[in-house]
């Protein structure tokens, strides 16, 4: 089979992962061999869907034994199907990367054979561009569930993240799509690298040379809206991987459909877009903003609201809170204000050293007073007085849930709009119909 | 530099500064300030001792911006901050230091989107790429591929200011090159692999979820002609 056509079908099977970051290492470049990496990650490119492409990504083979229906890859899926030689990929990887293409190689795979022989395959090519090649670039490397703890071990040593996919974020989920796959065959191998992170990280502090154990940390992705998980469950469990396993990342992934199945959402089900934004906002305000999950989200309400990003939903709510001074309030407290990030927030707590924040100077620094003005106050500002709640709402729903400035029906819509565009309804105009409707019902909550 | 030393000599501050290939007609009274070496140093040497480190970066990047007011608002920060000393600089919110901040912040966040787009073509051996970029990212690009490809020779040309980084032989140097430089065509090898990675950036978008504005959000148009997967998308 030609290059061509394996590199089409490999990516083509693997481009539903998620995970394409090349980030939490620096390494300096070396005399002797190529590359190097950086910390923040570098992104090379953006396909058509706006998602960054740093990494090769590409299954090692699609040929797998399992039959897990939710994946496009299973066995009874009838597919072209293609392998590649582990110094074909190693050469691909090395090629693409001295062309400035990619920071890395992405490697994951189907189950061919048995997982340790998949795995011993992985290693294969991982060892080619490490030792042969001598190539210190970005390497993520996906284990194979089921395989040998000895093998996860050292397919740790060559790559720098690792990361086992939970898939399905419960038990019950995973027994009935992906009957091959044991929860405990996923989080066992996730326990094992994370102590051997934790133990390689100790051993690194004391003697400099010491092999790194897939020193960019792991991570996890779970697929959303094919199971009927509530958002609050799905963010328990994030809170509690990272807490556990300490992860660097958990990513969702909305379910498309890609097979018929009866146990599945219909194939013509639109991908839960918002649902997964929504999710992906809620977790940066666990990494960043010292939130915890249940702040997020209550038993009362378990799921996320469309229409006001979690941040803002959450001061909504906490109304009586605020307005925060900026001039005095802690860095928790500042990044609690919607139009705050951690960016201005980190140059409010240097700035004012230098001189007490005006509303102008919090301008000049980035602060998004749109939505902040309602929440802080500061030198020559006492807070915005007794605004109309409705005014309030109004500056903090999340435009992009009511369609506007798009003619089309985006897939970032709110379900109502959608709903309503569905009976023929531009939607532009269902947007703001929706949005009226809102502001009213959210006034009144306040 | 040496505009710098006039204004502080003259304790002016100027309408507007013109580097010597844009001089202008206008009304206004003007002024020719030539290159005087000695008092170029002068000022550059001050920079640390009497603004400190960050505000000597601070001044180095922001002069590599593209704008046509970076002369001017980088002059009224240096007048503010000889006033005031090192803190000039971590006074984010002070309506002189934050428009030089916002420069800085431009030129370093082209250079790191630069460091993901630039495309290498092997000629012989050796790796060729060209860009246009809007800010004068070369210094700040050198480190970063001279580390990373430490023993392949290669070629950035900047299109926009006319100069290209050459590492050769383990050295890097900056060289002039002429307008309408171009790289020579793709062998077959080259080719094949440019075919490649066209296809995989085809393959690797999910159709289900085309998103033509955030792509544009992450990587703008301008970016795309010197870009193998993307030139054919414009």
């Amino acid at each position: 089979m030609e290059l061509l056509q394996k590199l089409t079908i490999l990516s083509d099977s693997a481009k539903y992962d998620v995970a394409c970051t090349s980030s939490g290492i620096d390494r300096a470049g070396r005399r002797g061999s190529m590359g190097s990496c950086s910390a923040p990650g570098i992104c090379h490119s953006f396909a058509s869907d706006g998602r960054c492409i740093s990494l090769l990504k590409v299954l090692l083979t699609n040929v797998c034994v399992y039959d897990c229906s939710y994946c496009i890859n299973r066995r009874s899926n009838d597919l072209p199907r293609a392998a590649f030689a582990p110094r074909e990929l190693a050469d691909l990887t090395l090629q693409f990367y001295r062309r400035n293409y990619i920071e890395g190689l992405f490697i994951s795979s189907a189950v061919l054979q048995s997982p340790d022989y998949t795995m011993e395959r992985m290693i294969e090519t991982l060892r080619i561009l490490r030792e042969e090649y001598r190539f210190r670039g970005y390497i993520h490397a996906k284990t194979i569930p089921g395989a040998d703890p000895g093998l996860v071990q050292k397919l740790g040593y060559l790559a720098d993240r690792l990361s086992v996919n939970i898939e399905l974020p419960s038990e019950r989920s995973l027994n009935l799509l992906a009957p091959d796959k044991h929860r405990q065959a996923i989080l066992r191998p996730m326990g094992q690298i994370a102590a051997a992170g934790a133990q390689s990280r100790q051993e690194l502090q004391t003697y400099r040379a010491a092999p790194a154990f897939a020193p960019a940390g792991q991570s996890t992705q779970m697929i959303v809206g094919a199971t009927p998980e509530s958002d609050r469950q799905i963010l328990r469990l994030t809170e509690g991987l990272y807490k556990k396993y300490s992860l660097k990342r958990v990513f969702y992934s909305a379910y498309i459909p890609v097979v018929e199945d009866t146990r599945l959402p219909a194939l013509d089900t639109k991908p839960p877009l918002l649902r997964e934004h929504r999710l992906y906002q809620a977790d940066w305000l666990l990494r960043y903003y010292h939130f915890s999950a249940a702040e997020i989200l209550t038993e009362e309400e378990p799921n996320f609201n469309p229409y006001l990003d979690p941040k803002c939903n959450w001061a909504i709510q906490h109304y009586g809170m605020f307005p925060v001074d900026v001039n005095t309030a802690p860095l928790e407290l500042l990044l609690r204000v919607p139009g705050i990030g951690p960016r201005s927030a980190k140059r409010i707590l240097i700035a004012r050293r230098q001189a007490a924040l005006d509303l102008e100077g919090l301008k000049r620094i980035g602060v998004v007073l749109k939505r902040a003005q309602y929440f802080l106050c500061c030198k020559g500002y006492g807070g915005s007085r007794q605004p109309r709640r409705e005014t309030v709402v109004r500056a903090l729903l999340d435009p992009m849930a009511f369609n506007a400035g798009c003619e089309q029906l985006s897939l970032f819509s709110a379900p109502q709009v959608q709903m309503l565009a569905d009976t023929g309804l531009p939607p532009q105009i269902a947007g703001r119909m929706v949005q009226e409707e809102v502001v009213t019902r959210f006034a009144q909550k306040m | 530099m040496c505009c710098v030393f006039e204004s502080f000599r003259r304790k002016t501050l100027p309408l507007a500064i013109w580097p010597p290939e844009q001089a202008q007609l206008t009304l206004y009274d003007c002024r020719d300030i030539p290159t005087e070496p000695a008092f170029a140093v002068r000022v550059e040497r001050s920079l640390r001792p009497a603004l400190g480190p960050r505000a000597e970066e601070l001044v180095h990047l922001a002069f590599l911006s593209g704008s046509g007011e970076k002369e001017l608002l980088l002059l009224r920060f240096l007048h503010t901050a000889f006033a005031r000393g090192t803190a000039a600089a971590w006074d984010y919110a002070h309506p002189d230091t934050a428009p030089v901040l916002a420069l800085e912040r431009a030129v370093t966040e082209e250079a790191h989107l630069l460091m993901g787009f630039v495309r290498f073509q092997v000629h012989e051996g050796m790796l060729g790429a060209v860009i246009r970029p809007k800010h004068y990212a070369l210094p700040l690009l050198r480190p970063h591929f001279c580390g990373r490809y430490p023993d392949s020779d290669f070629l950035i040309a900047d299109l926009t200011h006319r100069v290209a980084l050459l590492y050769r032989g383990g050295r890097a140097e900056y060289v002039e090159i002429e307008e309408g430089f171009r790289l020579p065509p793709p062998d077959a090898e080259e080719a094949e692999y440019q075919a490649l990675w066209q296809q995989f950036y085809k393959t690797i978008g999910i159709r289900e979820r085309y998103n033509p504005t955030v792509r544009r959000t992450h990587c703008p148009k301008r970016y795309w002609a010197c870009m193998t997967e993307l030139m054919d998308e414009r």
